[in-house]
């Protein structure tokens, strides 16, 4: 071994260790494989390890892996061909990994002596490019088959790819597209949006920023966009190109504008409706108050009137006309409440008080009332509104009471997270709420005869707990009772 | 007991003014009467009546809406003459609305909201109050 061998031999060794790149050399004439260390550290074999051609070819993955490197192996030695290629080989110890393996035949007076080459792990590398290549292929079916608009714009503005989403969206082919600037499908009055964004994500201050913007399509329509644009920077933070993002919220947008129309409409009839609130609370009241004070008047001014049979009609009409005023006006002023408005009303206390007041009305149906609600329960409301909502359904659950039978009534009331509920259970005729229950709560609807019935009860009441932000449920059987649940907010 | 000498009815409707005329007949509210049709009249005829230093009346029932100048402002008017002696003003108005309600029963210078139709009995109280 010559001194210029060793030399070669320490120096490839250095470069070895180096590089994780091995050496290998085949001899035609011993038929012997050598393999340098690192080599040997890639296939994960021992140092003394020492491998026929047979054997290394092994090494290779089953399939066009092996199968290429035989046919170029071969190649090198029959038509002296050198190669240099990629493949995947499985270690000792089972491990798949990527190679570069390099071959150069070495000729003896033009005749092929043995091969020579160099080995290679390149796995993580390959990985990493094979990561990317998917990567770059997600990218490409995604800006291809997006539904939403997507196109890479050049630092100037021009359209430099765009997507069939796009083309769909601004009725552009791709062709014209290429030919036209950004700022040309820019609604005239939109041009200056996005554009402080823009020189910011120029200057690096900025990567990406959404807005709201007009495009107009090729026919001349506008299309409302919704607009996301990046930057796409390389290494050394150079700008590349813009990434635009679009998608058309036209229909949102001519969504909104009906809702508020119908808003404007809602709002104007409101208005209206409370100005008739106004006319029948004073208008039409004075009218009617006249005509009763007048009526008054002449009936003592002259008194054999009455004996006129129109007279006592006339008086019913106008005794009539005021009630149903006196109904139309606690219907009408029953609007929401301000939440301002709104006090701590303690139940028990509203509860006892409904009792209370309508005591004349329990004694003389020998009703008896049983009350169970925690004195700590508090709920939500107007003073006026809860005695009303209270004393109203204690009132019909005695006055649609069994004719026969002494009614029972059990007040009680429950805390839940968002309401307070009281359950009013009566054993009285009950509602046949398949019939009834979309007419329960409307106005003017009377379910049992009862002298007293004016069909207003359920109806002013639903408006009361419907201003409070509360609701109402109702469970029913015709002749075993009614039991309503009314919902009312605690804080 | 002191009799109600002069009563001052505020209000725009020949029909009420017509029907209390005859109320107060039957009763005998009042020995004399003074009736304005607005607000604007009503503050005019008081100023005109402290100019000439004749008595004042000694209840004003007042209505709210009229035209020209209604109840509210009226009051607002009132407020500002040189009438020293409150006079008791009672409003007299057919409107439910708690709004109006409200308004009345927080004003300083208002004693009572009577809705109308106006009913003998509540004039009757009134007199009696006056009287005490």
């Amino acid at each position: 071994m010559s001194s210029i061998e060793i030399e070669d031999k320490v120096f490839i060794k250095s470069i070895e260790n180096s590089l994780t790149v091995g050496s290998w050399a085949f001899n035609i004439e011993t038929n012997t494989l050598d393999w340098s260390l690192v080599t040997k550290k890639i296939h994960e074999v021992k140092s003394n390890f020492t491998p026929n051609v047979s054997e290394g070819f092994n090494f290779y993955k089953e399939g066009i892996h092996r199968e290429r490197i035989i046919s170029l192996f071969n190649k090198a030695i029959t038509k002296g061909e050198k190669f240099d290629d990629d493949f995947i080989i499985i270690t000792s110890k089972g491990n798949e990994k990527w190679v570069r393996s390099i071959g150069y035949p070495i000729f003896k007076n033009k005749v092929c002596v043995g091969v020579r080459g160099v080995f290679q792990d390149i796995t993580e590398k390959t990985l990493i490019t094979k990561e990317i290549a998917i990567k770059e292929k997600q990218f490409r079916s995604i800006f291809q088959n997006s539904v939403a608009g997507m196109a890479i714009i050049g630092l100037k503005g021009e359209w430099l790819k765009v997507n069939k989403g796009i083309c769909d969206i601004l009725g552009y082919t791709e062709k014209e597209f290429l030919e036209l600037s950004y700022i040309d499908l820019t609604h005239p009055n939109d041009v200056t949006i996005g554009k402080k964004e823009i020189s910011l994500m120029l200057s690096g201050r900025l990567s990406n920023f959404q807005i709201e913007k007009r495009y107009i399509h090729k026919n001349g329509t506008i299309i409302n966009c919704l607009l996301s644009f990046t930057i796409v920077i390389d290494l050394n933070k150079k700008p590349l190109h813009f990434i635009a993002n679009i998608t058309n919220i036209s229909k949102i947008k001519r969504g909104e504008e009906k809702i508020k129309n119908l808003l404007d409409i809602t709002s104007k009839q409101n208005d209206r409706l409370l100005n008739f609130a106004h006319i029948v609370s004073h208008n039409l009241r004075s009218h009617g108050g006249n005509l009763e004070m007048l009526l008054q008047l002449k009936k003592e001014e002259y008194p054999e009137l009455i004996k006129n049979e129109y007279f006592p009609l006339i008086e019913t009409a106008v005794e009539n006309l005021n009630k149903t005023i006196h109904n139309l006006n606690e219907v009408s002023i029953h609007n929401s409440v301000n939440k301002n408005d709104l006090k701590t009303l303690n139940l028990l206390l509203y509860a006892k008080n409904a009792i209370g007041n309508i005591n004349a009305l329990i004694l003389a149906n020998n009703a008896k009332i049983e009350l169970s609600i925690d004195k700590n329960i508090n709920v939500k409301g107007v003073p006026a509104y809860l005695d009303s909502i209270l004393i109203n359904f204690l009132t019909n659950a005695i006055k649609y009471k069994k004719p026969t039978v002494a009614p029972i009534i059990l007040i009680n009331a429950i805390q839940e997270k968002e309401f307070v509920i009281i359950e009013i259970t009566d054993d009285g005729l009950g509602i046949d709420l398949e019939k009834f229950k979309h007419k329960l709560f409307g106005m003017y609807n009377v379910f049992h005869k009862h002298k007293q019935s004016r069909g207003l009860g359920l109806f002013i009441t639903k408006n009361q707990i419907d201003a409070l932000g509360g609701k109402i449920e109702v469970e029913s059987k015709v002749n075993k009772g009614t039991t309503f649940k009314i919902y009312l907010k605690h804080e | 007991m002191s009799e109600i000498k002069l009563a001052c009815i505020i209000d725009d409707d020949p029909i009420y003014l017509f029907a209390i005329k005859k109320m107060f007949k039957i009763i005998n509210f009042s020995k004399e009467y003074i009736f304005y049709e607005n607000g604007l009249e009503a503050i005019n005829g008081l100023i005109t009546i402290i100019e000439k230093g004749e008595s004042l009346p000694d209840v004003i029932l007042l209505d709210i809406n009229m035209p020209i100048m209604d109840g509210w402002v009226f009051l607002e008017e009132y407020r500002a003459t040189k009438i020293k002696n409150k006079i008791p003003i009672y409003i007299t108005s057919s409107s439910v609305n708690n709004i109006d309600i409200e308004r009345a029963k927080e004003s300083d210078l208002v004693n009572g909201y009577i809705n109308k139709p106006i009913k003998k009995n509540s004039l009757i109280k009134i007199k009696t109050l006056l009287n005490k």
